[in-house]
């Protein structure tokens, strides 16, 4: 493949630039440091509203479930809160200044601008739980950048008021560490104020309306899916971690819609978002990128020693979605042959999901944000019951049938190499020239 | 003692060939340090001596390079990474650090 070289190099710069773009990346980041929080909601979830009557009524009788319903409420309906501190601690680490002040002014701000209101009774103060949630997200998101924005440019332009000799330095430092956070309070409060002179009231219900439910609507379509799936599978052709290039721009959508889902599986209703966060382990990785496992397991059964000796050392790994030996041991990127294969299994695996899903074959997935580590048809069950590690179950099944034919040639070859080597070597110790490559 | 830093996007494909890495530098009776971690890592766990990348995260070797310019920051062979050749990928490290950056 002429220029493929080449080609890598264009990719993996630009995939360098959207990946590193620090606004991008203090999102991404910020979101994948609230996996513990995100997983932990989404398992206490899972106990909590586990559809098995003996089980509920267990709960019930035993006063259990007054329990196990709290950490989702502090977790995942909360989210927005976590979301805005460690974004912009991220955002700040990134320009080289104290995540943790930044963490907590955009957290301020954030509280800022969220409605508050009274109880019934009259005095007790409260904030609702609705823009706290997926429903704050974006928000969030945004007021961190903005926030990490400010205190960065602050700190680094050294814009703030400086004390007159004779002051001790500490005392300009902490004066210096108050200005940005009275800028943005500021600010914060010039934003409430615009935002209730318009019809939206404030600026939660404005975002949402006007960027995250388009935004969320888009990214939640199914060809929308399917493009992301499709780029995802040629940057990983070119060697470039494509699920993370992808994800780190589409990410935040996702895991709204997963957090919609959630909720509404907490409530007791089917969520209604078929593209949500679990989509992509459940759906599109069984077995990792290009939805490998089916030509692991065929690879179990290789006549070439090289593809056996691959295959069981990528099996385990590919159960959890792990496949970085396959990839670049076949390997599959800059592999024309395997091109084919690779991007087509996982959009054959996601369309029929999508399509099942819409006619009712198939439940809309939970939203339940699955630990790494826990095995394919596992991460099926815990998203949507048997009827999904069936589906999953299946497609490994469609993934051993498409990569077949292109593996049994690749395993034809290797086997014909090795057996040359093996000639080779076997005529080198009668003197011999050897002419083929051993193949370690 | 060096220390040998792999990383990934996650750390996980990496941390199964810091094993196989570690098995063969107990059978070569290298003492060294290997660790692996999320790119995005990376800072918090200076010192180290070398930075290996995986090759799907080989578009991040420029700008680590920039930002480490007193060691060596290398990709990984893909095929060593998909093989999970620990023997070669631990030879290639100590070159590396013995050439320095």
């Amino acid at each position: 493949m002429a220029g493929s070289a080449e080609w890598r190099s264009k990719i993996q710069k630009a995939s360098t630039k959207i990946q590193k773009n620090t606004y991008i990346s203090a999102i991404s980041n910020g979101l994948m440091a609230l996996m513990p929080i995100l997983i932990l909601g989404a398992i206490f979830s899972l106990i909590n509203a586990l559809k098995l009557e003996p089980y509920q009524n267990f709960l019930e009788s035993t006063g259990l479930k007054d329990y196990t319903s709290i950490p989702a409420t502090v977790t995942t309906d909360v989210i927005a809160l976590y979301a805005v501190f460690s974004i912009a601690y991220n955002f700040a680490t990134q320009h080289k200044q104290q995540g943790f002040s930044a963490g907590i002014l955009a957290l301020m701000s954030f509280l800022l601008v969220t409605p508050k209101g009274l109880l019934d009774d009259g005095a007790t103060k409260a904030f609702g739980y609705s823009w706290l949630g997926a429903k704050g997200l974006f928000v969030a998101i945004i007021l961190a950048l903005v926030v990490g924005k400010i205190y960065t440019f602050v700190l680094e332009k050294k814009f703030y008021i400086k004390m007159p000799k004779g002051v001790p330095p500490t005392v300009e430092k902490s004066f210096a560490a108050l200005t940005p956070g009275f800028i943005v309070a500021i600010l914060m409060l010039i934003f409430s104020a615009i935002f209730a002179a318009t019809k939206y009231g404030n600026m939660h219900e404005f975002v949402f309306s006007i960027i995250q439910l388009p935004l969320t609507s888009l990214g939640g379509t199914w060809w929308a899916m399917l493009i992301c799936i499709f780029v995802i599978h040629l940057l990983w052709f070119f060697g470039v971690h494509g699920t993370l290039v992808v994800y780190s721009v589409v990410g935040p959508i996702w895991v709204a819609l997963g957090l919609e889902n959630l909720d509404a599986y907490q409530r007791g209703v089917e969520g209604t978002h078929i593209i949500g966060s679990p989509f992509f382990p459940v759906y599109v990785l069984i077995g990792g990128a290009g939805a490998t496992l089916g030509l692991i397991i065929a690879m179990l059964f290789a006549k070439s020693t090289r593809y056996k000796t691959l295959g069981k050392l990528a099996i385990v790994p590919s159960l959890i979605g792990v496949n970085e030996p396959v990839i670049f041991g076949m390997p599959l990127v800059l592999n024309v042959r395997f091109m084919i294969p690779f991007i087509v299994t996982p959009l054959v695996s996601s369309g029929l999901a999508i399509l099942l899903t819409t006619i009712g074959v198939l439940p809309v997935l939970h939203g339940i944000q699955v630990p790494l580590g826990i095995p394919v048809l596992v991460n099926g069950w815990m998203n949507g019951g048997w009827r999904v590690s069936a589906f999953q179950l299946v497609m490994i099944a469609a993934s051993f049938l498409i990569y077949y034919p292109f593996f049994k040639k690749a395993d034809a070859e290797a086997l014909e190499q090795e057996q040359q080597a093996e000639a080779a070597a076997a005529g080198k110790e009668k003197g011999g020239i050897p002419n083929a490559q051993p193949v370690s | 003692m060096k220390k040998i830093l792999l990383a990934c996007a996650g750390g996980f494909s990496t941390s199964m060939l810091v094993e196989r890495m570690k098995e063969s530098a107990r059978a070569k009776g290298i003492e060294v340090m290997i660790d692996a971690v999320a790119e995005s890592d990376i800072a918090d766990q200076t010192p180290f001596d070398i930075i290996m990348l995986g090759p799907q995260m080989g578009h991040a070797e420029g700008d680590l390079a920039a930002e480490y310019p007193d060691i060596p920051v290398t990709t990984i062979d893909m095929m060593d990474y998909g093989m999970m050749n620990g023997d070669k990928v631990l030879d290639t490290a100590i070159e590396l650090m013995e050439k320095g950056a």
